[in-house]
């Protein structure tokens, strides 16, 4: 399978044609205490054929932005406020059968783990076969020929004879193979791939990311990738938000982000990679504390209790998400950092 | 950027082995649920074409030949008019079979709608199963199928009657399906609260793992991840439970024609049999010993296949 000749055309960031538009969107969970806001006003945007990176320590409420953006989340878990547009269309407030045309026909998912993502009791080939038989309406001879396909796609070896396989037959990286050819099924518009490599051990990462790089370029779809894992996403992604607490902290190109790391958090996070060319006896860098817990927010910026750079100001009032660079592209939420750079 | 490793060649690729012929794998290297299989393969059999095979008709009397030990014309011996035991215990296999398949039919139907409907859907409809469930199991089994039998049955009948006399419609003569309707319906009516609860159980566990979020991102309806994704994966403790409930029902049946609401005479059912026998069990045991055994065997031989089976598809608790 030879794609080294597929050109990727420019993903339209600058154009600002965007796919996928969250505004504001705020999620609560239901506790014994009453309802906690775990996410607070996000808001994200996916241009069209932009690949996205989202990072954040676990619990920032990256996955969770993502599920109940697709109201994938139990009842418990509530949008409260905000939209999320996709191609235009609200998917908080479409019906329920518009929605479930949305999931797996134009938005397609994977999974954290590969282990448990795929149903036990389903061979490979119907799992793969089924949204193409409820979104595309195609024939189950249809349905298998396009799935021994899809297998090939994500390079299964012995595709065909794979699609009478039960999942506990496969490894762990065959088997997110196979959960990224589900979510490619019907040739989504956006992939939405929420820490899929977390399970898998560091060859098959590379794997998968080289992977879903290739079938971006070659499908010309947008992609979302979740991650915590800066350093294996940044030959992947256009653009990276860094979420703390559920807010986006950072919005920046790939190149600038880690050119000029601006949000303390960002830098931390940067800092915490292990370098080869560091001293052995060196401790590896970490952030001190932990984040808020939901319901017990701070009442000022979300990082102030854990920033190295806290000011009285951070402790008051909530930064919001300003340009840094000219053209706005490069955009973060911290006093700190936007003083800086109105001194320069 | 050709990263897509593609190694068409010399790949091994075993024969695709199913959860269910692993299963069965595990079943075979166990002795006791080997035991268990066989016996009901042979009364299933005994069920289906046992009354073509026997030497007598179960209903055939010989008053010359009554009580009779048992021998090699008789392997059973006679009862006090003459008729076969061998041939009675043979047909009243038919009948314990057909009641045991039909009433745990009934029963895994409603149970496993209410108990999936339950568990996924959770909210009122949960609550409101649960409350059925509790209700049914807290009133007294054979109360309540002895009130459902005694206060139906002759309504029933009489009703039966009238109709025939109106009618001349001879469907209306054979009070046998009444019999029938009425074992059946009052046995589900108690059987089917484990098998809600069980499945209830099931689902709930099954609703929150990653696979059924999954289905849902692929935009698939309730009703496909129900019948497709949920309810499969609860299927390995329910064939446990059915495998019981079999011999569950046919003791039943048995315990209710022993007390006289299960299925009537003539019709040979192993229950009044033992009942008939036990009246008269010191002077001719054999019309005891016959039926209890066969009825004994059927049971066990359920409870060591539901065993096996637990353990074959379940086999993280097997030893």
């Amino acid at each position: 399978m030879m794609m080294a000749n597929t050109i990727r055309p420019e993903p339209s960031t600058k154009t600002g044609e965007r796919l996928l538009d969250v505004k504001g969107l705020t999620i609560e969970i239901e506790t014994r205490n009453g309802p906690a806001t775990i996410v607070d006003g996000i808001d994200l945007h996916v241009g069209k054929g932009e690949t996205l990176g989202i990072v954040g320590e676990s619990g920032c409420g990256k996955s969770l932005t993502m599920l109940s953006m697709m109201r994938l989340l139990p009842n418990k878990i509530r949008v409260t406020k905000g939209e999320a547009n996709f191609a235009g269309r609200d998917l908080q407030t479409m019906s329920n059968s518009e929605l479930r045309k949305v999931r797996g026909g134009d938005v397609g998912f994977i999974f954290q783990d590969p282990m448990t993502s795929l149903n036990p009791v389903m061979r490979i080939g119907q799992q793969l076969a089924e949204p193409l038989i409820y979104h595309r309406g195609m024939s189950k001879a249809q349905a298998r020929k396009r799935a021994g396909e899809l297998l090939r796609l994500v390079g299964i070896p012995g595709a065909e004879e794979r699609l009478d396989a039960y999942p506990h037959e496969l490894s762990g990286g065959m088997r997110q193979r196979v959960m990224i050819a589900i979510g490619l099924a019907c040739n989504p518009q956006l992939l939405i791939a929420d820490e899929p490599t977390t399970a898998l051990d560091v060859t098959i990462q590379a794997q998968i990311v080289d992977l879903v790089k290739d079938l971006r370029d070659k499908l010309g779809m947008s992609v979302v990738w979740i991650t915590h894992d800066l350093a294996l996403i940044a030959g992947l992604v256009d653009r990276i938000n860094v979420l703390y607490a559920g807010t986006v902290v950072e919005d920046a190109p790939v190149d600038a982000l880690f050119a000029n790391p601006s949000h303390p958090y960002t830098q931390g996070l940067l800092a915490s990679i292990p370098k080869l060319s560091d001293e052995r006896s060196i401790r590896l860098s970490s952030i001190g504390g932990t984040p808020p817990e939901p319901g017990r927010r701070p009442k000022g910026c979300p990082f102030a209790p854990r920033c190295p750079l806290v000011e009285s100001i951070c402790h008051d009032s909530v930064p919001s998400l300003e340009g840094l660079s000219q053209n706005g592209s490069h955009r973060v939420a911290c006093f700190v950092a936007q003083r800086k750079l109105e001194a320069a | 950027m050709s990263v897509v490793p593609m190694t068409d060649t010399a790949v091994e690729i075993e024969p695709p082995v199913s959860l269910w012929r692993d299963a069965w794998h595990r079943l075979r290297r166990n002795k006791l649920a080997v035991f268990g299989l066989a016996v009901v393969v042979i009364l299933a059999f005994t069920a289906v074409f046992g009354p073509y095979l026997t030497p007598y008709d179960f209903l055939s009397q010989d008053l010359n030949s009554r009580n009779l030990a048992p021998s090699l014309s008789h392997l059973f011996g006679t009862d006090d008019l003459g008729r076969d035991v061998f041939s009675r215990v043979v047909y009243g296999t038919r009948t314990a079979f057909l009641v045991a398949i039909v009433v745990t039919f009934i029963a895994v139907v409603i149970g496993v709608t209410l108990g999936a409907l339950a568990g996924f859907f959770g909210g009122w409809l949960d609550r409101i199963v649960m409350w059925l469930t509790d209700m049914t199991m807290s009133i007294p089994n054979l109360l309540l199928v002895v009130v459902i039998n005694a206060s139906l049955k002759s309504p029933i009948t009489s009703w039966m009657e009238s109709r025939y006399l109106a009618t001349l419609n001879p469907l209306y003569r054979e009070t046998i399906w009444v019999d029938f309707l009425l074992v059946f319906g009052s046995m589900a009516l108690i059987s089917w609260p484990p098998y809600a609860r069980l499945v209830r159980a099931q689902v709930l566990s099954i609703r929150s793992r990653p696979y059924i979020t999954a289905a849902q991102a692929l935009g698939l309806t309730n009703r496909i991840i129900l019948m497709r994704y949920v309810v499969p994966n609860a299927l390995g403790p329910l064939i446990v439970a059915v495998s019981a409930g079999l011999g569950t029902a046919m003791v039943l049946e048995s315990a209710f024609s022993f007390l006289g609401v299960g299925v009537n005479p003539p019709t040979p059912s192993w229950g009044n049999m033992i009942s008939d026998g036990l009246r008269v069990w010191q002077h001719y045991p054999h019309l005891l010993a016959a039926p209890a055994a066969v009825l004994g065997l059927a049971s066990v031989a359920f409870s060591f296949l539901g065993d096996g089976l637990n353990d074959a598809l379940n086999p993280r608790g097997a030893k």
